[in-house]
This record gives structure tokens, C-alpha cells and sequence, in this order.
């Protein structure tokens, strides 16, 4: 019987710097690993001190003018009723970016994600290139990506659904491909033996296991979508944004209360229904 | 005629029907799609829409290398830092904070009545936008960096309880029997059986809240919570094309720099 | 009739996974391809449909050089053969019939394939290759829901469904149980004496090489060490395509899929005792 010759593991680079202590129990030798906890320990401290610092942080601020903070909440959560006509159509608008932008953001990710997927595009360069595209898209804030499109498209919901497009595509494409790459072949490899072209495989026998999971990123970046979209307005991208920037610059709490309840309740609504469909789908 | 169908078309003439089932799908998602699209009302690039964006790809090609390079506060690096500096420290802060939050919204550990008022605040806090917090805590604090530290902090709490909950939630109670017929007290019951369990997910959960932070400081800049984010949208609407450059360049580099660590650790971590 | 003339396979890292190949395969003959794993049971039957490529020699298939085939000619070719795998590689979250009815894509119009619009002669012929098999009950259940033995005559319906000339089956019943393996291995013999179908089987457990096939072809380390009728199997053949290793059984544990690793096993592996 031929022995299996277990592969070391490779040695990190902590471990060669501060070598591990070797023991004697037992007659067998034993190598144990020196605990990293001090030295996660000291990165931690220096990172939090260094923090500190450069944020000018300040307790005592906090301490003498805390107090405001619930004055604010007071009003915020004693919403002005009638202030609801004016947040309806904003609010309309800011559903109606997140379902265009998702929609867009997300049927542009799939041929995207498909280019960027190991099992199925064999060249290695091609799919590293798109990967790093891909994570630069994701970098990029929504708010900065809003207002350059304001710029560029004029203030208004257009900015808006290009920004929230840009976003989806970034978060929807990447998820996707870590999907896809969990993907069963076999079927794939049998269309090929019948005669099928490289497409029709993949359409035939890979997308019916990845839809499911597809359309869950969908209705996931929706999720996010609706609360990024509600500030999108502070740069002039429209929706409630609008009214936010609006009601904080004339300190009108309670209009600012308004505008939050109709956007927690549309964002319970949303995420429930959503949550629902997600179960349903897997 | 035949009297019995053949096996085969029988089987045929019973197929599902579910065409309809699609269509009604389809039409409702073109009722919805065209309602939305009303939202889409394309003025045109404005006349200065190309130039805007010829000028920000002029901008990346061609960053403010001074700004890059220089150590003042005006700066890349120190802005930069900055944005780093509020996101470890709201996450650290806001993961802290949490974990009193998570236990006490978690229906293993009180009870039922309690977990959902906890849960339904945690909602709450997770609703109102960074954005507007970071509006709301500014009447606090003031502008500036440490305003983006608390907000930051509070808003953490949100998502980071939530995926507490769930961590504790799955908790597996057996091995508290095991501990309890080794003799062991609730103390050391705690820091043997539950936290081992709870700590590698605490942590993984923390390191994904932070890259997400880092994208939310930029953010909050734009409000006057510091950091990278107000210096950049200003630069953007003084179309200063190079200096938005610059900092659009280091902020790519910053988060992708990030990225690639963090999800590095956290495979580590699920791996172990 | 399939024939392979002095035809050898070198992978990319140097191994001979095929050595000077040589077989006349009438048509209509049931073959079975034993040896250990490694041996080149795989690679002798990917050649026919070049799924692998050869790097010497020709296999020539119903008077075509394999190797001259390409792109579409090549798919069209295909379309004759039919090939059954270890694991079965059915779509497990689409129904029965939608399985049987992807042989029928490549032939389709690219929206009729892109909407999955089957016509009704389509759907008749999928349900009669399933009615083939013995499955038609099942033709609108979901194939996640089947057992190995159902799901293996699914893809043995999706390759009737093709009408096909050639079979290939690589491993079929390795994946199942005694009792499920001995029916699936009578659906081979039934179509192949109803259809006058080529079959080429490669078979792990021997003694279901010997119950079901007419001609073994035995191979060790790429080369061909039998090539006859079933009858003249010995102890002496099977020694000398073992090399001395305990002869595999149906009855023994399930075998692991090597189609799935990509990698060619080196000739020293064959040594190895198996599972």
C-alpha cells in the first residue's frame, strides 16, 4: 500500500520571523506556534491612537452639548402630518430610480461577471482585467458617482438611476461571479458532447443554476438601492434626498421626521416583500 | 379513432400549463418597468455634460501630483487617513456598542416581547440614512471629523447587531452541557462555550463592516463629517479636474488596497 | 464503424495517456472498456467525440478523420454520438423533459433556444425517447427529485432523444447501487440489440462487463492488452489487465468520478491498489 504524503502547509511569514517553539511530549516532538495576540494586540492600539488623533476626537463634546441631540430626536419623531403631500412624488421618484437603476445595473452585471468567471472564459489575463474594473467600479461612492452625473446630465432623477445603475452593476457583477464560479459543469460538458456551441451550453444547462441566485443579487441590491437612493438628492439627484437637504436647512425637525417615516415605511415594506421572494427563490 | 390514447400523448395532453403564469409575470414587470422609466427624462447631456466628464478622465490621467505627495492637512495622505481614522473608529466603537444591543434583541437569550422592541429599535437606527444622522449629529458636534466617528458608530450598530443576531442565534447550546458536567461556572461557561463560537464571526462581521464604513466616511464628508468626501465634491463642483483627480485616484487606491485585505482575513477566518 | 489506427495521446506534462492504438468497432457491437483507473478507459472514449484531442494516429468514425472536424462541422458530428456520464450531468433544478429536450437545442433557431419553445413534435419525441427508458411517469417532475438510477435513464433518454448511432458511456453505473446498475446496465443491452446502436461502455465493475457485453477490450497503461469476445475472458486476461490487483466488483463502494479531475493519473498510479 503506497503512503499518502501529506503537502506541508506553507510557511507564513510570521512564523519565519519569530519561529515556532518546538517541545518534546511524550517522546514525540511537537511544534507549537507562537499565539499572534500580541501582536494583533499592539497593531490594534497604535491603529486606535492614530485614529484618535486624526479624527479629533472629542468625548467632552459630546458630554456638554449631548443634550441637543435629543431635542432634535424629539422633534424628529413627532413627524408634521401634513406635511405628506409634499413628500409623495419624491418619494414616487426615488422608487422609481431604484427600480430603473436596478434593473439596468443589474442586466448590464451578467455578461460582465460571466467575462470575469474562471470556469467558464479559460484566458487568465482577460478575466484578471475585468475582475480589477470591476472592483474599481465597486470603489466608487454612490454620492460622488450622483454628483458628477448631476453635472453631467443636469440635476433630476436621470442622474440618479445612471448612479444607482453604476452601483448595482458594481455590487450585482461581483457577487455574481463568485456565483458563477460555484456553478456544476457536468451539464455543460454533456451539451458540448451533443453538439452544442459554447453559448447554447452555457445558456442551456449554467444559467438555470445561476438564475436563482441572479435574480436573489437582483432584488438584494434593490434592497440597498432604495436607501441609497433616498440621499442621492442631497448632490441634486432627485428623490427624497431633495426634501432632506431641504427641511435639515431650515432646521425643520419635525418636516425632516416626516420624510423618515414615509421612508421607513416603504423600506419595511420593500425589504419584507423581498426578503419573502429571496426565500421563495432558493 | 383510437378509444385510449397511446401512453405517450396521454402523457403529452396533461402536461402543466404554466405559460400563463409567466405572462402574467412578464406584464407585470413591464407595468412596473414603465412606471419607472417616467423617471428617466433625459434633458441631454448638458452642453458642459461632455466636458464634465472629458474632465474627469483628464482628471485621473493627470492627478494634482502636489496634492498627492504633500503631508498637510489639505492633502491626499492626511485626508485619507483621516477617512480611515473614522471608519476604524466607528466600526470599533459601533461593534462594541452592539454586542449589549444583539444579545438583548436575540429571542435564545430573552425574551420574545424584549427581542422585538430591541430588534425594532436596531430597525430603526438602520433606516434613518447615515447621511441624515450625520445631518442630525452635526448640531451635536459640530462638523468636522469627529462628527463622522459618531455617526459612524451609531450606524454600525445597525447592521453589525443584526449579523450578531444571527451569530447568536445559532449558537450551539450542547456544549454548554458538556462544560456544565465538567463543573464549570456561568463565567467560564460564557468565555469556553459561547464566546469561542461567537468570535470569529464577530470579527469577520466587524472587518465587513469596516470596508463598508471607509466607502460611508467618503460619504459623510460631503455633509462636513471630514475626511476625503467634502474636499472631493467640492473640487467636483469647482470642476477642478486635476484635484479631483488626484483624490479620486488615491480613494481607488485606498479601497482597493483595502478590499484585498479584508477579504484575505476574512477567508482566513472562515477557513481557519 | 469506428476504428482507431496506431493513435496515442501525449498530455501536456509529458504522460502517454494513449500508446499505438488499434480497433475496428462494427456497428452495432456492445463493447466494454475495463482496466484500472487511469488505465486510459477515459481517454480511449473521449477520442471518438474529440473531447480529447489525439496526438498520433487517426480515429476514424463512420469513414470521417476525427481531427479533421471543426467548428461547426464538428458539432455536427457530435450530434450523432451520444455520450452518458458518471454523474449523469442532467440541469437537477429543470424538469425531466426539459433535459431530454437540450439535445435538441443545437439544431434550434436562436430565439426558439433562447425562449426554451419546443414544438409539439419536439415534445413527442422526448417523451417517447423517456417512454424508451421506461420513465415517461416522471417526464414533468423536477430531476432533483429523482433517484441515481432515474436520473441516469434521463440522460440515457436526452441521448436517445439525439438518434444517435454511437453510444458512449463513461462510467455509467458507477455511481449506483447493485440493484439500480443492473437495470441500467439492460437499458444498454435493449437499445443496443432493438436499435442496432453502437455502444461503447468503459466499466469499472467486471463482473457486469462480462454478464452484459459482447466484446471486452481490456487496456493497461494506454495500450490495448485484450481486444476479443466476452467467452474468451480468463482469469490469465483479467490478471494481466489488473496487474495482480483484486479484481473490482459491483459490489464494492461507489467509485469516485475521475472524469471530474481534469488531471491525467501518471502511469506509476496504475501500481495502486484501488478502493
Amino acid at each position: 500500500m503506497t503512503r499518502k504524503k501529506y503537502k506541508q502547509a506553507k510557511p507564513l511569514l510570521f512564523d519565519r520571523l519569530f519561529p515556532p517553539r518546538t517541545m518534546m511530549v511524550g517522546g514525540h516532538t511537537v511544534q507549537k506556534p507562537r499565539s499572534r495576540a500580541w501582536l494583533i494586540s499592539i497593531v490594534l492600539l497604535i491603529v486606535v491612537a492614530a485614529s484618535v488623533m486624526i479624527t479629533e476626537f472629542d468625548i467632552g463634546i459630546l458630554i456638554k452639548r449631548g443634550h441637543q441631540l435629543w431635542v432634535i430626536l424629539a422633534k424628529i419623531f413627532n413627524p408634521k402630518w401634513e406635511y405628506f403631500s409634499k413628500v409623495v412624488n419624491p418619494l414616487l421618484d426615488t422608487i422609481k430610480m431604484s427600480v430603473m437603476g436596478s434593473v439596468i445595473g443589474s442586466l448590464l452585471a451578467l455578461p460582465f461577471s460571466i467575462i470575469a468567471s474562471a470556469n467558464i472564459v479559460k484566458n487568465g489575463i482577460l478575466v484578471a482585467i475585468m475582475r480589477v474594473l470591476l472592483n474599481i467600479v465597486r470603489t466608487l461612492p454612490t454620492l460622488v458617482i450622483a454628483s458628477i452625473s448631476a453635472l453631467m446630465f443636469g440635476l433630476g432623477t436621470f442622474a440618479g438611476t445612471v448612479a444607482i445603475s453604476i452601483f448595482t452593476f458594481g455590487i450585482v457583477s461581483k457577487m455574481m461571479y463568485e456565483s458563477i464560479e460555484t456553478v456544476d459543469m457536468g451539464a455543460f460538458e454533456a451539451m458540448e458532447a451533443l453538439g452544442s456551441t459554447k453559448f447554447r451550453a452555457f445558456w442551456s444547462a449554467v444559467f438555470p443554476q445561476i438564475l436563482p441566485t441572479y435574480l436573489s443579487h437582483c432584488l438584494y441590491s434593490f434592497e440597498i438601492n432604495i436607501r441609497a437612493a433616498s440621499i442621492l438628492g442631497y448632490v441634486g439627484a432627485g428623490g427624497l434626498g431633495i426634501l432632506i437637504n431641504d427641511r435639515v436647512g431650515f432646521r425643520d425637525y419635525e418636516g425632516l421626521g416626516m420624510v423618515l417615516l414615509t421612508l421607513f415605511v416603504v423600506v419595511l415594506i420593500i425589504d419584507n416583500t423581498s426578503q419573502y421572494l429571496r426565500r421563495k427563490l432558493s | 379513432m383510437q378509444t385510449t390514447l397511446n401512453p405517450i400523448e396521454a402523457m403529452y395532453d396533461n402536461r402543466p400549463r404554466r405559460w400563463w403564469i409567466y405572462t402574467l409575470i412578464v406584464l407585470l414587470l413591464t407595468i412596473v418597468l414603465g412606471w419607472s422609466s417616467t423617471a428617466i427624462e433625459f434633458k441631454g447631456i448638458a452642453s458642459k455634460g461632455a466636458e464634465v466628464a472629458y474632465g474627469i478622465v483628464y482628471g485621473i490621467f493627470h492627478p494634482d501630483t502636489n496634492l498627492l505627495w504633500t503631508l498637510s492637512p489639505d492633502g491626499v495622505p492626511y485626508l485619507l487617513l483621516q477617512t480611515v481614522g473614522i471608519a476604524v473608529l466607528g466600526t470599533l466603537i459601533g461593534g462594541l456598542l452592539a454586542v449589549p444591543f444583539s444579545f438583548l434583541a436575540a429571542e435564545n437569550v430573552v425574551p420574545k416581547w424584549l427581542a422585538f422592541i430591541v430588534r425594532a429599535f436596531t430597525l430603526l437606527i438602520r433606516t434613518i440614512p447615515s447621511l441624515v444622522w450625520a445631518l442630525v449629529w452635526i448640531r451635536v458636534t459640530g462638523p468636522g471629523p469627529f462628527c463622522g466617528v459618531v455617526t459612524q458608530s451609531i450606524c454600525s450598530i445597525g447592521m453589525i447587531s443584526k449579523m450578531y443576531i444571527n451569530a447568536i442565534e445559532d449558537l450551539d447550546t450542547k456544549i454548554l452541557e458538556s462544560l456544565d458536567a465538567a463543573g464549570c461556572n456561568t463565567f467560564q461557561k460564557i468565555r469556553y462555550g459561547i464566546l469561542p463560537q461567537l468570535y470569529a464571526n464577530f470579527i469577520s462581521t466587524i472587518i465587513y463592516r469596516f470596508d463598508i464604513n471607509i466607502k460611508d466616511a467618503t460619504t459623510l464628508g460631503i455633509v462636513g463629517a471630514g475626511g476625503i468626501g467634502a474636499a472631493l465634491i467640492q473640487c467636483i463642483n469647482s470642476r477642478r479636474w486635476s484635484m479631483v483627480g488626484a483624490f479620486l485616484f488615491g480613494l481607488i487606491i485606498l479601497m482597493l488596497i483595502i478590499d484585498f485585505f479584508s477579504t484575505r482575513v476574512r477567508k482566513r477566518l472562515a477557513r481557519g | 464503424m469506428i476504428e482507431f489506427i496506431r493513435t496515442g495521446k501525449t498530455y501536456p506534462n509529458g504522460v502517454r495517456g494513449l500508446d499505438d492504438v488499434n480497433l475496428k468497432i462494427d456497428q452495432g457491437e456492445f463493447v466494454a472498456i475495463i482496466g484500472l483507473s487511469g488505465a486510459g478507459k477515459s481517454t480511449l472514449i473521449r477520442t471518438i467525440n474529440r473531447m480529447i484531442d489525439v496526438t498520433d494516429g487517426q480515429v476514424i468514425v463512420d469513414g470521417v478523420d476525427v481531427m479533421t472536424l471543426r467548428g461547426k462541422s464538428l458539432r455536427r458530428f457530435r450530434r450523432r454520438i451520444g455520450m452518458v456520464f458518471q454523474s449523469f450531468n442532467l440541469v437537477t433544478r429543470s424538469t425531466v423533459i426539459k433535459n431530454v429536450l437540450t439535445s435538441m437545442v443545437p439544431d434550434m433557431n436562436f430565439f426558439a433556444a433562447l425562449f426554451g419553445i419546443f414544438t409539439k413534435k419536439q415534445e413527442l419525441s422526448a417523451l417517447s425517447a423517456l417512454d424508451k427508458v421506461g420513465i415517461l411517469d416522471k417526464a414533468y417532475t423536477r430531476c432533483d427529485q429523482l433517484s441515481g438510477g432515474q436520473q441516469q435513464r434521463v440522460a440515457l433518454a436526452r441521448t436517445l432523444n439525439q438518434n444517435p448511432t454511437i453510444i458512449l458511456a463513461d462510467e455509467p453505473v458507477a455511481a449506483l447501487d447493485p440493484v439500480t446498475a443492473n437495470q441500467v446496465m439492460n437499458d444498454f443491452k435493449r437499445i443496443n440489440q432493438e436499435m442496432n446502436i453502437s455502444i461503447l461502455i468503459n466499466i469499472h465493475h467486471v463482473d457486469l462487463a462480462l454478464e452484459f457485453a459482447d466484446r471486452i477490450i481490456g487496456i493497461r497503461d494506454g495500450h490495448i492488452v485484450y481486444d476479443g469476445p466476452v467467452k474468451q475472458v480468463t482469469e490469465q486476461v483479467l490478471d494481466s489487465i489488473y496487474s495482480g490487483a483484486p479484481i473490482p466488483k459491483v459490489t464494492d463502494s461507489v467509485v469516485e468520478d475521475e472524469s471530474k479531475t481534469t488531471k491525467p493519473m501518471n502511469a506509476s498510479a496504475t501500481k495502486e491498489v484501488l478502493p
